[in-house]
């Protein structure tokens, strides 16, 4: 059941046509998922920039697209679109830089006897989501960081479930791998 | 079956992908294969560790910002179409007003109804009807009248062709 708190949008059963969709109706819309393209943006992404960015952009795409959408379906098409304007992003750029590349930068500028701390460990785990490929590291983000079950990742991406489940084992291995590389150069 | 290929399953295993039978076998492996139990504690510390770091709270201006500006975006969208709607409003309307001011007048009737209205031709036709009625004008004139010695009326006709005009003499 809706609640005041989720606005007309929600309590209409039927999301409003964009011709007479209020603004402020939107924005509180805008609120309640906010976190998931952001966030989601955020950790496909690496750079709060380009996430904002992102988020803008798919923003818009829901308010144009508000008449064919039901409030449950939601934010099933908000994960879709946010992965889908994240692989656009990196289709345009130039291919990332070498992950071992940036590694060696930063063992270079380090205390070779400093203890490791969480902080190192945290950048770690942000630079093996970053090793990963694509569609690994978008299992990978939709599974263990969004938390949806495998058959919603499979959906929002597009594939199958067999598929999915062998690259969020995949990304899982080589993540852990990455890991353990890393912190045994660093220690 | 050695312990590379259950790499995979265990990296299911450790992420709560695996029910049932599968799930059954790769803990029965785990628990005869002591690399494997290393493997996927490692794993499981590993996906922990990916969580918590991800459980970060982004800052609220990167919101705020995101919904300034999708908020900015609509309402210069919506100001558009508002002053296209204006703009079609009004010139549809100078359309109109324009349309009615250089409406043509009445058009001219239908060359077959002139036709029909006139008939020029056949009183200027009949000459002999006019040579009668002079002749009847006469003999009336010749006769006693009790109104004698009053001046006789001439009536004009004039058809809509101007070169068709018809004198009646009428007592």
């Amino acid at each position: 059941m809706a609640t005041a708190a989720e606005g007309s949008f929600e309590s209409e059963g039927q999301a409003k046509a964009h011709p007479s969709a209020d603004l402020a109706d939107f924005e509180r819309l805008m609120r309640q998922h906010e976190r998931l393209v952001l966030a989601t943006a955020l950790r496909l992404t690496g750079s709060m920039e380009d996430a904002r960015d992102i988020s803008q952009e798919v923003f818009l795409k829901l308010y144009r697209n508000l008449g064919k959408l039901t409030p449950p379906a939601i934010p099933s098409w908000l994960y879709r679109v946010t992965v889908n304007s994240c692989h656009d992003l990196t289709r345009k750029r130039r291919p990332e830089t070498p992950v071992e590349f940036e590694t060696g930068l930063v063992a270079a500028g380090a205390d070779p006897q400093q203890t490791l701390t969480e902080d190192e460990r945290r950048r770690a785990l942000q630079l093996s989501l970053r090793m990963l490929g694509q569609k690994e590291r978008t299992a990978l983000v939709l599974r263990d960081l969004e938390g949806l079950p495998t058959e919603e990742v499979a959906r929002i991406l597009g594939s199958n479930e067999a598929t999915v489940r062998s690259q969020i084992s995949k990304a899982r291995v080589k993540m852990r791998a990455f890991v353990e590389r890393y912190l045994g150069r660093r220690s | 079956m050695n312990c590379a290929d259950w790499e995979e399953r265990i990296a299911l295993y450790a992420g709560g992908d695996l029910a049932g039978v599968e799930a059954e076998r790769v803990q029965r492996h785990l628990a005869e294969c002591p690399g494997c139990q290393v493997f996927w504690s490692g794993l499981k510390e590993t996906l922990e560790e990916l969580r918590e770091s991800h459980q970060m709270e982004i800052p609220a201006v990167h919101f705020s910002a995101v919904r300034a500006g999708v908020m900015a975006e609509l309402r210069r969208e919506h100001r558009t179409w508002r002053r296209l709607a204006w703009i079609s409003g009004v010139g549809i309307a100078a359309a109109l007003v324009l349309g009615l001011a250089l409406r043509p007048g009445p058009l001219p009737a239908p060359p077959g109804r002139v036709a029909a209205r006139i008939p020029a031709a056949p009183l200027v036709a009949t000459v002999d009807d006019a040579a009668q009625t002079e002749r009847r004008a006469l003999a009336a004139a010749d006769r006693p009248r009790p109104g004698a010695g009053r001046q006789p009326t001439l009536v004009k006709l004039q058809t809509a062709d101007p070169k068709i005009v018809i004198y009646w003499i009428a007592d």
